[in-house]
């Protein structure tokens, strides 16, 4: 396969999670569509270090996944203690932030 | 070596700190105010060790054979370290109060402050994309589960949920932004890039220019400049005010630590090609900024939209760099510190008055403040003179070097909207003023409390006024305007 074709797939990719972040309201389903981003940039960075014959592009990968666990364990956290306060993921019932809302 | 592990401990005493604390919170026998005694301490040795290296170190990379060119030491990152431990030391002080008058603060609180510190420390002095991004994830994340810190609140809970989702994906672009630049020069070094940036003409570097636009989204989204503007307002409203406190003032500086270093030293040559772009950016923020803080009745979040403004002003000084004015880099520090003591002030008092009750602040809650509370209402207008930008305060200085560095560049039309959005700040900054000032108060005058909080306001207020008139009129007293020659001299060392 030609890298093209990586590029191709990485964009794809890179798409479909940004079209779930802005139009999923599942919190479980925007987390994994950022994960999906990710990812699709770790598989760019992959495909660069095999193009430029360099290796230091899949170490940043490999650093990257690092960076996406501990992502992984504040937001998973998040949802957990949002479902408990609220008993909802939906994103579109959290809308108590405006003006006028005066408990501290 | 050892003088290299030396040159390394301000960083590690943070995060050594930091560690420390984590263990310290496990009990609970520990009272909240000794542990923020512990991690006041441990950042003043840093802010001690940081004032010692200060200009005796230039360009040289730290631990090379360890982390390779990661990590560099110049004057400007330390300038930028010392500024976010002194707005940590006043974050944690200041808000001791606060902290005592809430049951949900726990030891983890200062742990995280010291960790989001650290990675401040991290970005100021990362010369390695990559490093950036890790650094910046440090960062923001401790910030994030700052901002969920009540539990039990809410609003709380639904800012740090806005507050990561948005801030997560941009971080997904800075990273896209970086595989990019990678691909192009093969490294992500930002020497390497400099060389590659400036050997190469324009049109060749087309994937480069794309990847640091993608870079530049993330910074103007974490500065909340105003296309990416709509999480400010609600995540700094549903902070708790140390945290809010906090965002406002040093992390702000640390976003403009890294876009500094970046728009001078790398994307130096290729500015030209950003400049309209900033130029749309900084107009729509300054006028999006001003409509957003005048539509607000709770003081925090007014704070939160003139906070966008204040960017506003940063951004007009970013975009002269990239047509050649020197006065603008050193501009940019300047007024970072200006805006950091006003806001802190600022800030510190709203902490201040939360701590007696537990209601949001409105507008009409300061009405005959000035009568229950003299000196603070005097305070409080200093503040709010100083973010207004009022002649003989340090927010006048500042403003006047951003607007003498956009008119040395020739642009004189955001020079003239930013004196126009200065004006109208007035409306809202001087609403407050005549809140406290004109109306009258049934309840008692009470008495000025002496404890650390208070104190440090006072000495606050004292920097904005020494900063804006003690210059010129107090002989033999050095001035604020011996910082902008130290702000210069840490420019220069950044070439």
């Amino acid at each position: 396969m030609t890298p093209d074709m990586f590029f191709l797939l990485t964009s794809l990719l890179f798409s479909i999670g940004l079209v779930g972040l802005i139009s999923r309201r599942n919190l479980f389903v925007v987390y994994m569509s950022i994960e999906l981003m990710l990812s699709s940039v770790n598989l760019l960075l992959a495909t660069f270090s095999k193009v430029l014959g360099d290796a230091s592009g899949s170490v940043i990968a490999l650093l990257i996944i690092a960076v996406i666990a501990a992502e992984a364990a504040i937001f998973l956290a998040m949802i957990v203690h949002i479902y408990r306060e609220n008993r909802t993921i939906d994103s579109d019932d959290f809308d108590k932030l405006k003006e006028g809302n005066s408990n501290a | 070596m050892i003088e290299q592990l030396l040159l390394a401990m301000p960083m590690a005493i943070v995060v050594i700190g930091a560690f420390v604390l984590m263990l310290l919170s496990h009990s609970r026998r520990i009272k909240l105010d000794r542990l923020n005694i512990v991690a006041v301490f441990f950042l003043i040795i840093s802010f001690i060790m940081q004032y010692y290296t200060l200009g005796n170190h230039t360009g040289t990379f730290l631990l090379e054979n360890v982390f390779n060119e990661s990590f560099i030491l110049d004057d400007f990152a330390t300038i930028f370290d010392l500024m976010f431990t002194a707005g940590a030391i006043l974050t944690l002080l200041i808000n001791n109060d606060y902290f005592k008058s809430r049951q949900y603060f726990s030891g983890e609180y200062f742990a995280l402050i010291l960790f989001s510190v650290f990675g401040m420390m991290m970005l100021s002095h990362a010369n390695e994309l990559v490093t950036v991004f890790i650094a910046l994830e440090i960062a923001s994340i401790s910030v994030y589960a700052l901002v969920g810190y009540h539990k039990n609140n809410k609003i709380s809970s639904e800012a740090m949920m806005k507050y990561m989702v948005l801030g997560s994906m941009t971080g997904v672009f800075f990273m896209l932004g970086t595989a990019l630049i990678y691909g192009a020069v093969g490294s992500t070094s930002l020497t390497q890039i400099a060389t590659y940036v400036s050997s190469n003409s324009i049109e060749d570097m087309t994937m480069l220019i794309v990847g640091s636009t993608f870079i530049m989204i993330t910074i103007m989204f974490k500065i909340g400049a105003v296309p990416f503007h709509s999480w400010v307002v609600d995540v700094y409203h549903g902070a708790p005010y140390p945290i809010t406190m906090f965002m406002a003032s040093t992390f702000k500086i640390a976003i403009f630590a890294i876009a500094l270093r970046l728009f001078i030293v790398n994307f130096g040559s290729i500015n030209s090609f950003w400049t309209e772009i900033l130029q749309v950016i900084t107009i729509l923020t300054l006028l999006g900024g001003s409509w957003l803080a005048i539509r607000q009745t709770l003081v925090k979040r007014m704070l939160a939209g003139s906070s966008i403004v204040h960017s506003g002003y940063l951004l007009i000084a970013i975009s002269s760099i990239g047509l050649g004015s020197e006065l603008a880099a050193p501009a940019i520090m300047f007024y970072l510190i200006a805006y950091f003591l006003s806001s802190v002030g600022a800030f510190g008092i709203l902490s201040f008055i939360a701590s007696q009750s537990t209601k949001q602040m409105h507008y009409e809650d300061f009405k005959g403040f000035a009568s229950r509370r003299p000196y603070m209402a005097i305070m409080m207008s200093i503040f709010m003179l100083s973010l207004a930008g009022f002649p003989s305060t340090i927010g006048f200085l500042g403003k006047f070097y951003i607007f003498t560095s956009a008119i040395e560049s020739g642009q004189i039309l955001l020079a003239g909207l930013g004196i126009l959005t200065a004006f109208i700040s007035v409306y809202y900054y001087f609403k407050l003023i005549a809140m406290m000032y004109f109306y009258e108060s049934d309840k008692p005058q009470k008495k000025f409390p002496f404890d650390i909080s208070t104190i440090l306001i006072v000495v606050m207020a004292l920097l904005i006024i020494w900063g804006g008139i003690g210059t010129s009129l107090i002989p033999f007293i050095p001035g604020a305007d011996g910082f902008i020659e130290i702000a210069k001299q840490a420019i220069s060392s950044l070439k």
